[in-house]
């Protein structure tokens, strides 16, 4: 029998970067907020002290601090016809547990999207006609505008110390930015980071190609820093273990670094740790959420927390599959397109090339996790796609985030796999190679879904969550046109050997890692009938539950999310505060 | 971003040169400790295997390895990861064999520890076979999975060779281990280039490039190899002052030890 609590205020499930900056803004306000997060702090631990923080095989190959596959994994297939399968030690995607979620080990890429990202359907068919969305890509406006984000990604980037070169302050293009930028107010809070030798490389051959390279924005402290709350952080150490690692040396933005500690002193929050959260209480008849269940896992207990809002922060994938195992909003069928739970599911189509030279220190150990030089002229709709036959694109860059030897070492095409010559070839290349990558669109496919699996479950016994997932035409079609940009930048770079980069192809590949940015499944919208959530992150079937992260994108664009979804966050702690004081439809 | 693409962790595939392992079988040791010390009655009886007997005690290695002794392999199995690591990483001008590299030890480690347990895999049933892509998908630990290629790959080479893998001569190990990856030596029940290329593979480059404290890349001598600079990479200073010039630090390793 679970033990009733004594009622909240506002109960936040998951206790990651979306839930700090909601209730960073609650609690400034007065307004009582509790977060629930499964796993532990670990900024004592030997995530987080030398020497141990530096153990490849642990953090990374192992997946040391990511979601436990063994409790809870997905099950996978690449279309409605076929059985998924449970991904029994998923590698594509890192889902976080513990004090600061996935944003704990992330590498740090903070941007802005473009500034007609959240009004891609209207921009697509104001720029190509009507007819230009194909009927099975579910791409849809937002319901919101960049300028109604753009105050929080102001705040957002301050709170984070974010370094970087503005492209674009109030329209008018900066040099040595990233002219497509979204418009912003001013400069970054810090300057860039420190290119690598292959971003130099990479910049060199950019500018003989007549594109314009920039040093993308990043979450690593170029420097000293201290936040509007007083929080600070130290310079990066350039020390190549950044994502799928905590940072020892405070000099990567994170939750627990910066905001959990603010909150940590507010007498109006609280954070259980350790307490997994199974389940929302809905009241069908009165549609509303009435609080929350969870399992201590230190007593095993199982606890019913009542709450005036539930506001759900969890991983994309965990925020889909409570409100499927809740049963709160239609679930989205293919076959007819009705429902919602779990439609516009959307990954990243990326692609890679190897550049090798042999007369040049790449020296790929010194790098921070997003020191990256990147060229935007090919991603999502900034150029021309009339006649090509797709719609997207992607950035491409050199981003070398580190050397770790495992998993990072490059030998030329050809080379075998073990003896002598794999050992001299890694002897040779080791420290003069490195990848180019495009990190890619991918638009919301009507056969990319989520929805509960109906055979495997997890450790307290519920439905795994089933992705429906594969690369799809428009997809593969993105992926070569952007494959074939990269190699003519390889070509540009007089290197010694270039292992090409080829497009992404069907079937989708769990093993392998690509990016932990999977969006979708609760998508935003001004309409009930094509989103889980409105403009203000409300569930249209229960007024004061709300659910914010990368779960609410309805489509992804060609940069990583963490800037957005923190924006989307911050404004719903503002509209929070004042649906607390009132409460109503947004 | 994604980091990962395009990396040094692709299939196998044919090409490589086999060189000489110098190769040190466990079950000649056993034989030799056999001769000369009654100190573990229950490992030989136990091993005891009567070609392994029959053949006359090779003398005893000159230096023995700092890691000495298996948690999870039995002689058989040792016989067969010491004989791979050797053909795998020969003793030449680049580094010594591969046991003396530690990579056995790093193996045997691991299925013993809490990887080769399965931890952090799902092992719920039921069990169904699918596309590779949706990745391993049998009832097996990784330590069990390991034990039952090893044994199908010996009953394959005995098919072909008429001899266990380690009794092989190092060319003919060679190729015989490019024809497991290529999914050219087939089992009735165990898939063995899915056991080579998903699970051997991945820990012998393991086994050569994580720190020395795991027991493999013994005195850190692939990252001396390479050139990987290890702890404490508080590389700061570095980052300015040595971009695109050599790294002083990557002729002298360091890590976790150094700093423990």
């Amino acid at each position: 029998m679970a033990t009733t609590l004594a009622k909240k205020t506002v109960v936040i499930v998951g206790g990651g970067l979306t839930a700090a900056l909601v209730a960073r803004q609650l609690t400034a306000k007065g307004t009582d907020v509790l977060v629930l997060e499964r796993g532990h702090d670990r900024r004592n631990g030997p995530e987080s002290t030398l020497p141990n923080q530096r153990d490849e095989l642990r953090w990374d190959i192992h997946g040391g601090l990511g979601q436990d596959w063994a409790v809870e994994t997905y099950t996978v297939r690449h279309a409605v016809k076929d059985e998924a399968l449970p991904a029994r030690r998923l590698g594509a995607f890192l889902p976080g547990t513990g004090l600061g979620g996935a944003a704990s080990h992330w590498n740090g890429f903070t941007w802005r999207w473009s500034e007609y990202d959240p009004v891609l359907r209207t921009r697509f068919e104001s720029r190509y006609g009507k007819q230009a969305i194909p009927a099975d890509l579910l791409i849809q406006d937002w319901g919101v505008t960049y300028a109604e984000m753009e105050p929080h990604h102001h705040l957002f980037e301050k709170l984070y110390g974010i370094s970087g070169k503005a492209g674009n302050i109030n329209g008018v293009i900066q040099a040595g930015g990233n002219p497509f930028e979204a418009p912003r107010r001013d400069d970054y809070p810090q300057p860039p980071l420190e290119p690598t030798e292959a971003g130099l490389i990479f910049k060199a051959a950019c500018e003989k190609l007549g594109h314009k390279p920039f040093i993308a924005p990043s979450g690593n402290s170029s420097g000293a820093y201290t936040n509007p709350d007083g929080m600070r952080l130290a310079p990066c150490q350039y020390c190549g273990h950044c994502e799928k690692f905590i940072c020892e040396a405070q000099a990567k933005a994170t939750p627990e670094t910066l905001l959990y500690p603010v909150l940590m002193e507010r007498p109006n929050f609280e954070i259980r740790l350790r307490c997994h959260v199974v389940g929302i209480d809905y009241d069908r008849q009165g549609k509303r959420a009435t609080g929350v269940r969870y399992v201590d896992l230190v007593t095993g207990e199982e606890y019913e927390q009542p709450a005036d809002v539930v506001a759900l922060c969890a991983f994309t994938m965990t925020n889909t599959r409570l409100l499927l195992m809740t049963g709160i909003g239609e679930p989205y069928d293919p076959a007819t397109g009705a429902g919602v739970v779990g439609r516009n599911f959307c990954y990243q189509t990326n692609a890679a090339a190897n550049v090798f030279v042999k007369d040049r220190w790449i020296n790929p150990f010194l790098a921070s996790g997003s020191t990256g030089v990147t060229i935007d002229e090919f991603n999502n709709d900034n150029f021309d796609h009339a006649g090509l036959g797709f719609l997207g694109g992607a950035g491409i860059s050199a981003n070398l985030t580190n050397g770790r030897p495992i998993g990072n070492r490059r030998v030329p095409p050809g080379t075998a796999q073990w003896g002598t010559q794999w050992k001299q070839a890694n002897a040779e290349w080791y420290a003069h190679s490195f990848a180019l990558q495009a990190q890619g669109t991918s638009y919301p496919h009507r056969e990319n879904y989520l929805s509960l699996d109906p055979t495997w479950r997890d450790a307290y016994g519920q439905p795994l969550l089933r992705l429906t997932f594969d690369w799809r035409d428009n997809d593969v079609k993105m992926s070569e046109y952007c494959s074939q940009k990269i190699n003519e930048i390889a070509k540009a770079m007089d290197a010694t050997v270039v292992a090409p980069a080829t497009a992404r192809k069907s079937p989708f590949d769990t093993r392998i890692y690509q990016s932990t940015h999977t969006t979708g499944g609760t998508p935003m919208g001004a309409d009930p009938k094509t989103s889980v959530v409105s403009q203000h992150l409300q569930h249209w079937d229960a007024e004061n539950l709300f659910v914010v992260g990368a779960s609410v994108f309805p489509h992804n664009a060609g940069y990583n999310p963490t800037g957005v979804l923190a924006a989307l966050a911050l404004r719903l702690g503002d509209d929070l505060t004042g649906y607390v004081e009132r409460p109503r439809r947004l | 971003m994604s980091d990962q693409n395009g990396t040094d962790r692709t299939r196998p595939h044919a090409g490589a040169s086999a060189e000489g392992p110098a190769r040190r079988d466990v079950l000649k040791r056993i034989a030799a400790v056999a001769g000369t010390a009654p100190l573990a009655p229950a490992l030989i009886a136990a091993s005891a295997p009567t070609q392994a007997a029959a053949q006359p005690a090779a003398p005893a290695p000159a230096a023995t390895p700092p890691e000495s002794g298996y948690q999870s392999l039995g002689p058989d199995e040792a016989a067969f990861v010491e004989a791979l690591v050797n053909v795998m990483c020969p003793a030449d001008h680049l580094s010594p064999s591969g046991v003396d590299c530690g990579l056995a030890v790093f193996i045997d480690r691991q299925l013993a520890g809490g990887f080769g347990q399965g931890e952090r895999l799902y092992m719920q049933g039921p069990w169904r076979k699918g596309k590779p892509q949706l990745g391993y998908q049998l009832p097996l630990t990784p330590e069990q999975f390991f034990k039952a290629g090893i044994a199908a790959a010996n009953a394959g080479c005995k098919a072909r060779h008429g001899k266990p893998f380690f009794a092989l001569a190092p060319a003919d190990a060679d190729a015989f281990l490019k024809e497991i990856a290529a999914g050219k030596v087939t089992d009735p029940r165990v898939p063995l280039g899915l056991w080579f290329n998903e699970l051997v593979y991945p820990l012998f480059t393991q086994a050569c490039f994580a720190d020395p404290i795991y027991g493999g890349n013994r005195d850190k001598v692939f990252w001396r190899m390479v050139g990987y600079p290890g702890l404490p990479a508080t590389h700061r200073n570095d980052m300015v002052q040595f971009r695109g010039k050599p790294f002083p630090g990557a002729k002298d390793p360091k890590s976790i030890a150094d700093f423990s």
